[in-house]
């Protein structure tokens, strides 16, 4: 993608509308340094952060922040489990004290009735005491079971919110196993494309080679080949001439094109092929004339304004050439 | 009665945040406060399902909870990141609904009147929020509607400017000019209204 394109893509990006390629590309951009893509994805990426702002708001349930900041600490819900089924709040120790130890009241007298008196008070006190000690520890039973039920249900919440940790983190793994498979699929796909890529101009070179032996000078041929910024261009052939190809190699050093096209058929007298170069409109790169039994050709020119154009395309004009393309197109490719 | 969308859900103090890294459960509450009503509504158009947004929140809270470390004020504002947090998790929810077979909960005409339904205060927001959302409401509907419906099907359905040229039937570089534009008149009408001190 050029620079422009990128530039373009950077408000797609912020609206969520690229394909993760694109998307790739973009990122791969923005972390090589460009300062501009990024000023201007900052801006893009704070309007899109605001279109939810011109939304009608809805509120949210109200249990909802209950839910989420018991499900955040379970603890919440043990301690108030155990107020909601005891029913009242547990003694504090201060109260416990008062109930065991009751405050004694003095004897006024030491005359037999009182002291009758005393003696049933004392005995009906004890009675009193063991009667209360019993009901004081059913009442700590109960208590202590109450704790254990209430320490039950802490754990049963801990273990829900495990399951749950547990279920998030298997959908995670499971989305991260299948990211990474789609990401083994395309290297694999990417690894066929260029064994292709590279068996394709294998092909290229041996035919380039034996098409232009005794006409180039083998040095500079060569070199372009070897040259990783050489741009290579398919050219398909139409209806016209069923078996014929076409490869167009650019060196952006020279500025040269090297159009090899192969089986195209001959030119009847007074005709010529024409390479055009169409970015807005059809510019005329040069003519070339295949004779009886040429099975291949090779043309080079010039051609300093190769970056501007999109497609390529060959037509049978009259010889010499024309301004304008007239003639029937044998030849058409486009720049990936 | 509790009236948390009344404080201003477009300015959260980023040291909320920063307490809720040292495990401020105040701190995360009023987060919830501030934010919930904004997520919520988020979450309803993109899903279309009370159900789903309610689901969906408390993911998205609790992996706030367990995240919010991994804030950078630096990459935005504290409501531009659980924004974005909300939007990714309901746009893969729908995705995956989508792989599971079933239908998008929104059609075409629902997408563009679904916008901005009522331009007038609303009694649950903060001045300052209810201003932006006229801001925001005005600049949406200022756009041309194709423009409205490329960005919103971007943005809430999270569909690629591909999907949604195949989905209206309208050529690729038409598509992608509507976002272009769109986007483009959306950030100079909104700087306008903050040059004029519309908002905030």
């Amino acid at each position: 993608m050029t620079h422009e394109e990128l530039e373009e893509a950077v408000p797609l990006y912020a609206a969520g509308a690229l394909d993760r390629m694109e998307r790739q590309a973009l990122e791969a951009h923005l972390l090589s340094g460009c300062q501009s893509c990024r000023s201007a994805l900052k801006e893009y990426q704070s309007v899109a952060s605001l279109l939810p702002f011109g939304l009608s708001p809805v509120q949210a349930p109200r249990a909802l922040k209950s839910k989420i900041m018991a499900a955040r600490n379970p603890e919440h819900i043990a301690v108030d489990s155990l107020v909601k089924e005891s029913g009242r709040p547990s003694l504090e120790p201060g109260e416990w004290m008062n109930h065991l130890f009751p405050p004694l009241t003095p004897a006024r007298s030491l005359s037999l009735p009182w002291a009758i008196g005393v003696a049933s008070v004392l005995v009906i006190s004890l009675a009193g005491y063991f009667v209360w000690t019993y009901t004081t520890r059913l009442s700590e039973d109960n208590l202590k079971i109450q704790h254990l039920e209430a320490t039950l249900q802490e754990q049963s919440t801990k273990i829900a919110m495990l399951k749950r940790d547990l279920n998030f983190k298997d959908r995670s793994l499971a989305d991260m196993q299948v990211d990474a498979q789609r990401k083994a699929n395309d290297a694999i796909e990417l690894k066929s494309q260029l064994m292709e890529r590279e068996v394709e101009l294998e092909s290229t070179r041996e035919q380039l080679s034996a098409a232009v032996r005794g006409k180039v000078p083998p040095d500079e041929f060569a070199s372009l080949l070897r040259r990783p910024d050489a741009t290579v261009v398919s050219l398909a052939a139409s209806d016209m001439a069923k078996g014929a190809s076409g490869v167009l190699v650019y060196n952006p050093v020279t500025k040269k094109i090297w159009l090899y096209s192969a089986n195209l058929p001959e030119c009847p007298t007074g005709t010529a092929y024409q390479l055009w170069a169409i970015d807005q409109k059809p510019v005329s790169v040069g003519t070339f004339h295949v004779d009886v039994g040429e099975m291949a050709h090779l043309l080079v020119k010039r051609l300093p304004e190769f970056e501007k154009v999109r497609k390529f395309a060959v037509s049978l004009e009259p010889a010499g050439g024309r301004s304008q393309p007239s003639g029937p197109i044998y030849l058409a490719g486009q720049r990936s | 009665m509790d009236t948390p969308t009344r404080r201003a859900t477009s300015s959260i103090d980023p040291t909320l945040l920063a307490n809720i890294v040292k495990g401020d459960q105040q701190a995360f509450g009023q987060l919830y406060d501030h934010s919930s009503t904004l997520l919520y509504t988020l979450a309803l158009r993109i899903l279309g399902s009370r159900e789903e947004a309610d689901e969906l929140l408390q993911d998205v809270y609790l992996e706030v909870w367990r995240k919010v470390a991994r804030y950078d004020i630096g990459r935005g504002t504290p409501i531009a990141w659980l924004i974005t947090l909300t939007r990714s998790r309901a746009i893969d929810r729908l995705r995956a609904r989508a792989v599971r077979g079933q239908n998008s909960t929104m059609s075409l005409d629902e997408t563009v009147s679904s916008r901005v339904a009522d331009l007038g205060p609303s009694p649950y927001e903060s001045q300052a929020d209810q201003e932006l959302r006229m801001a925001v409401g005005t600049a949406i509907t200022g756009l041309p509607p194709a423009q409205q419906q490329a960005i919103e099907l971007a943005y809430y359905e999270g569909l690629s400017h591909i999907e949604i040229a195949a989905k209206l039937n309208q050529p690729l570089g038409t598509v992608k000019t509507r976002i272009k534009l769109g986007m483009s008149k959306l950030r100079e009408s909104l700087r306008r209204a903050w040059e004029q001190g519309e908002l905030g």
